[in-house]
């Protein structure tokens, strides 16, 4: 079982490089090798997946590759959603090279880099090594560049340069903050343990000087925060997101920020126990961005960029739950990431699912949608009521977790933040699910012969719709999956 | 190590005034030609440090591959594709002098005084490490300045690589031990990162017709 770790990153690697190789020359066989080569990632991740969410631990390499339950969670999602995202991509990317935004001998490459991109994502969740997980969370960013750019028009080409150069800045902060966690662990480690092995290096956290401590996580904290999409380090995302090929996006907000929150996870929440500091730094990062993401969610009229902040918004949920340093609190976090890669990807498949049929991604060019593409307005109605926190969708129970979480851990003021921010959250996704679905559709669009998407769109969105839903109605189904995932988060935390 | 202080000394001063002849000079072929210098005096540190250390010579070797024939190679190959002139930058050559002045002396000063906040042992806080040190944050911070700063997509790029190379030169005291492969899946994502960069910024002269970060404003809010 061990193997399967190499296989889960090197198959979406292989079956990328085979498409650089052939599949330029000819766009089926580019988008034959995407599809075969997710459909075999999923089935490795699923099988990892349940071997971690059991308690199992698998590594390789004398544990530089290492995957417990919340590794497997992440890569589990990873692959699901990448899955969904290649067979949304063929019909979605096909209609951009009808349309002449994109050349069709480019679709090689799109199908190439998305490969490389998953298989970086995969393998940053298998990496028990500081410095490779610097480089491999450094390669997310280097591997999705490209993909951010993919129209190549001037707003493609702005989003990508400032993603490049905003992560790249921040991930050498972070590159210093893992140098000094190696140095410091390095100076404490006795007896032949391997101070680049994060395992190591949580055992001495408590011995570590203060100083190197605090430093550390600061720069870990602006580097992977950036990738995050922690605010102020956020600037990159919506541009990012707008920007990017629907399916790209769903991707990126789905599970590359989650990838960010991961490499926190495994590098400052070590610290918790011995310098209270440290997550209070984490639940005030956590509500500023919450704050921040909901107040720019107001002012947004193109829908993508409105997700976008979204996505702000509920980093800033994951991080307050992280921050508030409880058991439950570190549960409604992993909880709450679960739900915001299916409830987001959702959205941007269904919003993705818009703009392939209109053509139009603004908030005031769009209306009465739901008689013109019903199952595509049951997607996105269940992603909104999802997102805004409404009872029976799964961002509920996440969202209501935290709440209690907080109010438990003694911070009931962040709890009555969390509480207003989840407010203005349902009135911004009512109000945004009303005129994009509901009432008369502008005369342009009645004229426009809008249809449903293909089959290749919308089932991937039912599935996803219907996870939202089980989830909502029936949260302790993942119950003993996030339990697993939290144990696995304070097994790598050593104690005082 | 103590016997060749003087020559670290040296070659770390001289680190930072090439990383002032960088960001200030407005030829962008120059600027690149100076980073290889700098990069050639980088190597020279870790082969020195090598002579207690030969694990160093690794570092020295890949540094060289990277920093003074690929990197160089990459960013002559697009300033030719593109334009050598840095566009005007938003502070003068004083102001801009002085400022980095500033930060450097403060930073300066403040690490190797408190070289014990960062200093994870003993051994770091001994010279010639807490030189070292000391001159890799002063970079580290030049090339956040330079990023800050100036508005040619290119000379940011330049930026980025000053930034990097002080975190590079802080290792020799950070992670002396640190393996080969850990330091070359750092300088590779390193490498990638500058070429993609530098594909990118070309795109931004195509369609914009110059390589001024303030056009960029077609995303905002």
């Amino acid at each position: 079982m061990n193997n399967e770790i190499l296989y889960l990153f090197l198959t979406p690697f292989i079956a990328g490089i085979f498409i650089f190789l052939v599949g330029r020359k000819s766009r089926v066989v580019g988008e034959a090798l995407a599809l075969l080569g997710t459909i075999v990632t999923f089935v490795i991740a699923f099988k990892i997946f349940i071997a971690t969410t059991h308690g199992e631990v698998l590594t390789l390499y004398s544990s530089q590759l290492r995957m417990d339950a919340l590794s497997g969670l992440i890569a589990g999602l990873v692959a699901l959603l990448g899955l969904i995202a290649s067979f949304y991509s063929v019909p979605y990317m096909r209609r951009e090279v009808e349309v002449g935004a994109i050349q069709a001998e480019r679709m090689g490459t799109y199908y190439g880099w998305f490969m490389i991109f998953l298989s970086t994502m995969l393998c940053a969740t298998t990496v028990n090594n500081i410095i490779l997980l610097w480089v491999i969370i450094e390669g997310t960013t280097l591997a999705s560049i490209i993909l951010v750019g993919f129209y190549w028009n001037k707003d493609a080409i702005e989003a990508a340069y400032k993603y490049a150069i905003l992560l790249t800045v921040g991930i050498t902060f972070a590159l210093f903050g893992c140098v000094l966690l190696y140095s410091g662990a390095s100076a404490q480690i006795t007896g032949g343990g391997d101070p680049l092995k994060l395992t190591e290096i949580a055992k001495v956290a408590g011995k570590m000087p203060k100083s190197i401590v605090l430093l550390s996580v600061v720069m870990l904290l602006v580097g992977f925060g950036t990738k995050a999409g922690m605010v102020p380090f956020h600037t990159w995302l919506p541009d990012a997101h707008a920007e990017a090929p629907t399916p790209i996006s769903a991707m990126l907000s789905g599970v590359m920020i989650k990838v960010g929150i991961y490499a926190l996870i495994r590098t400052v929440l070590i610290f918790y126990p011995f310098y209270p500091i440290v997550s209070t730094l984490v639940l005030v990062f956590g509500m500023l961005t919450m704050v921040v993401g909901v107040i720019m969610m107001m002012m947004q009229d193109d829908l993508k960029r409105f997700l976008a902040f979204c996505s702000v918004t509920s980093i800033g949920y994951i991080l307050m739950g992280l921050g508030l340093a409880n058991y439950l609190g570190i549960y409604g976090a992993i909880f709450h990431l679960l739900n915001h890669s299916l409830m987001k990807a959702l959205a941007f498949f269904s919003v993705g699912a818009v703009i392939y049929s209109t053509h139009h991604r603004r908030v005031s060019e769009l209306g009465g949608l739901g008689k013109y593409m019903p199952i595509t307005a049951v997607a996105f109605y269940v992603a909104a009521f999802a997102l805004g926190g409404i009872p029976f969708f799964n961002g509920f129970v996440s969202e209501f977790t935290l709440f209690i979480a907080g109010v438990k851990a003694g911070f009931p003021w962040a709890t009555v933040v969390a509480v207003a921010v989840a407010i203005l959250n349902v009135a911004i996704f009512i109000h945004l699910t009303y005129q994009v679905f509901m009432g008369e559709a502008p005369e342009n669009l009645k004229s426009a012969g809008i249809k449903e998407v293909p089959v290749m769109m919308w089932g991937g969105m039912l599935i996803l719709a219907f996870l939202c839903l089980l989830i909502g109605v029936y949260p302790q189904i993942v119950s003993p999956i996030l339990n697993e995932a939290t144990k696995a988060v304070f097994a790598t935390i050593a104690m005082p | 190590m103590q016997e060749f202080a003087k020559v670290i000394s040296t070659i770390s001063l001289s680190m930072i005034i090439t990383s002032y002849l960088i960001i200030e000079l407005r030829n962008l072929k120059y600027s690149a030609y100076v980073y290889m210098i700098q990069a050639m005096l980088m190597c020279t540190l870790f082969a020195i440090f090598a002579i207690d250390n030969p694990g160093l010579y690794y570092w020295a070797a890949t540094a060289f591959i990277t920093k003074v024939v690929i990197i160089p190679w990459l960013l002559l190959r697009y300033i030719k594709k593109t334009t050598d002139r840095e566009f005007q930058p938003l502070i003068g050559y004083l102001g801009s002098i002085f400022l980095i002045s500033a930060v450097v002396v403060v930073l300066y000063r403040v690490t190797h005084t408190y070289i014990g906040f960062v200093a994870p042992s003993q051994f770091a806080t001994a010279e010639p490490f807490r030189t070292n040190l000391a001159v890799s944050l002063s970079i580290f911070f030049m090339g956040l300045y330079c990023i800050l700063i100036r508005r040619d997509a290119i000379k940011t790029v330049h930026g980025l690589l000053i930034l990097e190379n002080g975190v590079h030169l802080s290792l020799v005291t950070l992670a002396p031990a640190l393996r080969e492969t850990a330091l070359i899946g750092i300088v590779t994502d390193v490498v990638i990162a500058v070429w993609i960069l530098l594909y990118v910024i070309y795109g931004i002269y195509q369609k914009f017709g110059s390589t001024d970060t303030l056009q960029l404003r077609g995303l905002r809010w």
